[in-house]
């Protein structure tokens, strides 16, 4: 199993492979199955994530059970009609697409975790809204998704991907950098880019905290995951247009997890700091729960 | 070979039903530790949290996941959101505690799960380490005390002595063994508890469960 990003660029380069394929053929050593079965099962992950995506985002879309959230992509998806987004409508169609996934998360409707299910539609925003605009065939979606896991798996083995542990920068931050590493390969980038990518993208969320309303993956999750499509998007863009973090991933990496295990319990999903904390997130607790914190 | 996600669907997956992976995912998956080490209809469960799970386990869906496994549903199954309604009415008593100590396997999302009938009971402590990736870092059956590495696959298995060699070679056909513990049941019967690196193949199974009365893989 590959240890370090700078490893697996690498590999990538001296057998001439793309990073998802040294990502195949890791799974085919580790699981002892066949190529198709494993392509396979990603291809029902993919078809998770697409029918999540489409029930967020059609008719009226979903609402919590609390009903504290839902229907935001909806919201998103008529603004949109209207042509006049400031952000551009690439950005939009990623941020309405992020917001579908993690309200049916929210709702608890049925998901594919990219790595967690607070960060579910990071993810999926980026390559959705990739593979609508540039017309990308179903095999490049599963690449994506594989490109992303050999990424964010030296995060999960290297540091974490919990916010019990590090935070939502190991959510949501590595979702984003999982993503951008991924738009870059299936846009026709260099592994060295595809690892750039997902280093600007990590460091530009370092220190993000963990501090969901009344514990509820909801308030601020659902919306995190904007921020994580739309940074993803611009750490890809940077890559391709040749810049570089500086700090090398893996680095990145080690700082995430330093910042992870400094962070104090309260702003690691214990739903006791930051923004549950506020006067709205305690009375939206007491309303939820009948107590206060 | 110490990682703890080890596929490419720990990252991307598991498919399940919200809200989060550590916290509902990871409590199924825990809770179906329990149903596997269990292996029969339960009458009581108890189910100990500590630290975030404690915290935040009724905001995330964690009760009803937790029993959700215990019932043996994987974490995709849509009957999750109802499992503790299906539960009281196959009559299971279910207790759920907040405890205010650290957890004592050393993890912010950990469970200790009591699974009884009038015939026997089982306890674990598992922890969710994120994704819905878990880890067992203790159980006890029959009255043994286990405290694996914590990474899954683990393999418990109960065995004559006499065939433990066997039983290692056609483990290590398909992965290796990062580490064992033994427990004696009587001089002829042993609990053995094993630690894998990778997955065993069903066709290693089949083959394991001629050499034992009763094997456990839980993956």
């Amino acid at each position: 199993m590959y240890k370090s990003i700078a490893e697996l660029v690498s590999t990538a380069n001296k057998e001439n492979k793309l990073i998802s394929e040294l990502m195949i053929d890791q799974e085919m050593t580790q699981s002892g199955e066949t190529r198709a079965v494993i392509i396979e099962k990603m291809s029902t992950n993919l078809e998770v994530m697409k029918q999540a995506i489409e029930r967020g985002s059609n008719g009226e879309g979903v609402t919590s059970s609390t009903g504290l959230t839902g229907g935001d992509a909806v919201l998103l998806r008529k603004y949109r009609e209207k042509g006049q987004s400031l952000s551009g409508d690439a950005n939009l169609e990623a941020m309405q697409y992020a917001i579908a996934t993690n309200e049916v998360n929210a709702s608890m409707g049925l998901i594919c975790a990219t790595p967690t299910a607070g960060s579910s539609g990071t993810l999926p925003g980026v390559i959705f809204m990739i593979q609508k605009r540039l017309n990308l065939s179903h095999e490049k979606m599963i690449q994506a998704l594989f490109t992303s896991s050999a990424f964010g798996m030296i995060v999960a083995n290297n540091a974490m991907i919990a916010g019990a542990t590090g935070g939502c920068q190991a959510e949501v931050g590595s979702a984003s950098a999982m993503a951008a590493a991924a738009a870059v390969e299936i846009t026709g980038g260099t592994p060295e880019q595809c690892a750039e990518a997902f280093a600007m993208g990590l460091s530009n969320l370092l220190g993000l905290v963990c501090d969901p309303v009344a514990g509820l993956v909801e308030i601020p999750c659902i919306k995190r995951n904007v921020i994580g499509a739309v940074n993803a998007l611009t750490a890809a863009d940077m890559a391709l247009a040749g810049l570089s973090n500086k700090v090398p991933a893996d680095e990145v990496i080690m700082a995430m997890k330093d910042i992870g295990e400094r962070m104090p319990s309260a702003l690691r999903e214990t739903g006791v700091g930051g923004l549950a904390s506020t006067p709205t997130g305690q009375a939206i607790k007491m309303k939820i729960f009948g107590e206060t914190i | 070979m110490g990682n703890k996600y080890k596929s490419v669907f720990d990252i991307i997956g598991p498919v399940m039903i919200g809200p989060s992976s550590s916290h509902t995912a990871g409590a199924a998956r825990i809770g179906k530790v329990g149903f596997q080490l269990f292996n029969g209809q339960i009458t009581k469960l108890k189910v100990r949290y500590f630290e975030s799970f404690a915290k935040t386990h009724r905001g995330h869906g964690t009760d009803f996941a937790t029993v959700a496994g215990v019932l043996g549903f994987e974490p995709d199954d849509v009957r999750c959101p109802q499992a503790i309604q299906i539960a009281e009415k196959m009559g299971i008593d279910i207790q759920f505690i907040e405890d205010s100590h650290p957890s004592p396997i050393n993890h912010p999302n950990s469970a200790e799960l009591t699974l009884e009938n009038e015939t026997k009971k089982i306890s674990l402590m598992g922890c969710s380490i994120g994704g819905g990736t878990i880890e067992i870092r203790a159980f006890t059956i029959k009255n043994q005390q286990f405290f694996p590495k914590g990474g899954l696959p683990i393999l418990v298995l109960e065995a004559n002595p006499i065939n433990q060699d066997k039983i290692q070679n056609q483990i290590k056909k398909t992965t290796s063994i990062i580490s064992q513990n033994e427990s004696e049941l009587t001089p002829n019967e042993f609990i053995y508890e094993y630690d894998l690196t990778k997955n065993l193949a069903e066709t290693e199974l089949k083959q394991l469960r001629l050499l034992t009365h009763n094997l456990i893989y839980l993956k």
